[in-house]
């Protein structure tokens, strides 16, 4: 009897193994996703999306902060490299982050990296060249998120804030 | 029953147990086998590729789009300073001092992660609204009800947790988040 369970019981084994490995790896990509459709729906591709800032009423990403003002572009260089531009806000945190599909960050580059100035971000595949005058970001999926983050203290910063950041772009070139 | 009955029990079983008992170790909270700082936790590995497949998949469940630590640090806390977890029909005080970074804040969650509706409107203590004696201390009140001074709203949910974000982290806190200097969280009484 024991026998003849064995084998049965071993390879249920490792099927539960291989099952278990692979919903873990699947997780991160399936919320990206999730994710990426959510901010899809609030704007195009390879554009930015200015959120107003988070309430208990208008949560889209699990763990928000209210006390920061959030930008996202969900952007796919399949077609070409896409371009991130980063108006600086005088006196506040700031910072750009680049997600890829897999929910690791490529990139991150806030007020203190860049001194003040502008980020000027190319995010490109194993393919591309980054245009003169742009930092190259090799992301190793060609979908993900650029995210824009800006701390607004006080909270009545938000209309000078806001007007800043929305001449910030993402674009494919 | 026959050989392949068995096969094809043992290998069904595999599939359904191997998915459930990761979805339910990925469900079991942000915090689990990190590094402990008295009631708050967190991680040295959010967000970057150095992250094993399991703290992967539990930062995108509870914390996507989390920031590596050299950027910022999240430190998460499911239990008052005396290990009972966090009830939001009590009332908090939470104490600290200088924190070893360039901007603080600390945010009231409940479930995954998600901002509780509360009549005040207010979901979190940022560094700038609190007041500091010359020692640097502050302190705020985390209660259901309305409280003199800084005061965060836990809108009396069952269980909360509270996610204190340190923005660009000093280098010994990166190196070193054990060492780091946290806030106390000090249960007074419940409703």
């Amino acid at each position: 009897m024991m026998r003849r369970c064995l084998f049965p019981i071993v390879a249920g084994g490792l099927v539960a193994l291989g099952a278990y490995q692979a919903t873990l790896l699947a997780t991160p990509y399936a919320l990206m996703q999730a994710a990426l459709k959510k901010i899809g729906n609030r704007g195009p591709e390879n554009q930015f999306a200015f959120s107003s800032m988070t309430t208990a009423a208008n949560q889209t990403i699990v763990r928000p902060s209210p006390d920061l003002a959030y930008a996202a572009c969900a952007f796919d260089v399949s077609k070409g490299p896409v371009l991130v531009d980063v108006q600086p806000v005088p006196d506040h945190y700031w910072s750009v982050s680049i997600f890829d599909a897999r929910t690791d960050v490529a990139a991150v580059r806030s007020d203190r990296d860049t001194k003040g100035k502008a980020a000027r971000l190319a995010l490109v595949n194993a393919g591309q060249t980054a245009p003169a005058g742009y930092e190259p970001v090799r992301v190793g999926y060609d979908r993900g998120l650029v995210l824009i983050r800006i701390l607004v203290a006080p909270a009545s910063t938000f209309p000078t804030i806001d007007a800043i950041r929305r001449k910030s772009t993402c674009k494919q070139l | 029953m026959k050989t392949w009955h068995r096969f094809a029990a043992c290998i069904a079983l595999g599939l359904v147990g191997g998915a459930a008992f990761a979805v339910h170790q990925v469900r079991g909270g942000l915090s689990d086998g990190m590094v402990e700082i008295g009631p708050w936790e967190t991680g040295k590995s959010f967000g970057t590729v150095d992250a094993n497949a399991l703290t992967r998949a539990k930062v995108a469940l509870s914390g996507l789009l989390a920031l590596p630590a050299k950027e910022a640090m999240y430190f998460t806390a499911t239990r008052d300073s005396d290990g009972r977890k966090l009830n939001g029909r009590c009332t908090y005080v939470v104490r600290g001092g200088k924190l070893d970074g360039r901007w603080w804040s600390i945010t009231l969650y409940e479930g995954e992660g998600w901002l509780v509706k509360n009549a005040a409107n207010r979901w979190s203590i940022p560094a700038s609204a609190v007041a500091t004696d010359t020692q640097g201390r502050w302190s705020f009140t985390v209660s259901p009800n309305a409280q003199s001074g800084s005061w965060l709203p836990t809108g009396s949910v069952d269980a909360f947790d509270l996610t204190l974000r340190l923005y660009h982290p000093a280098a010994d806190i990166i190196k070193n988040p054990e060492k780091a200097q946290l806030p106390i969280i000090d249960r007074k009484g419940c409703a």
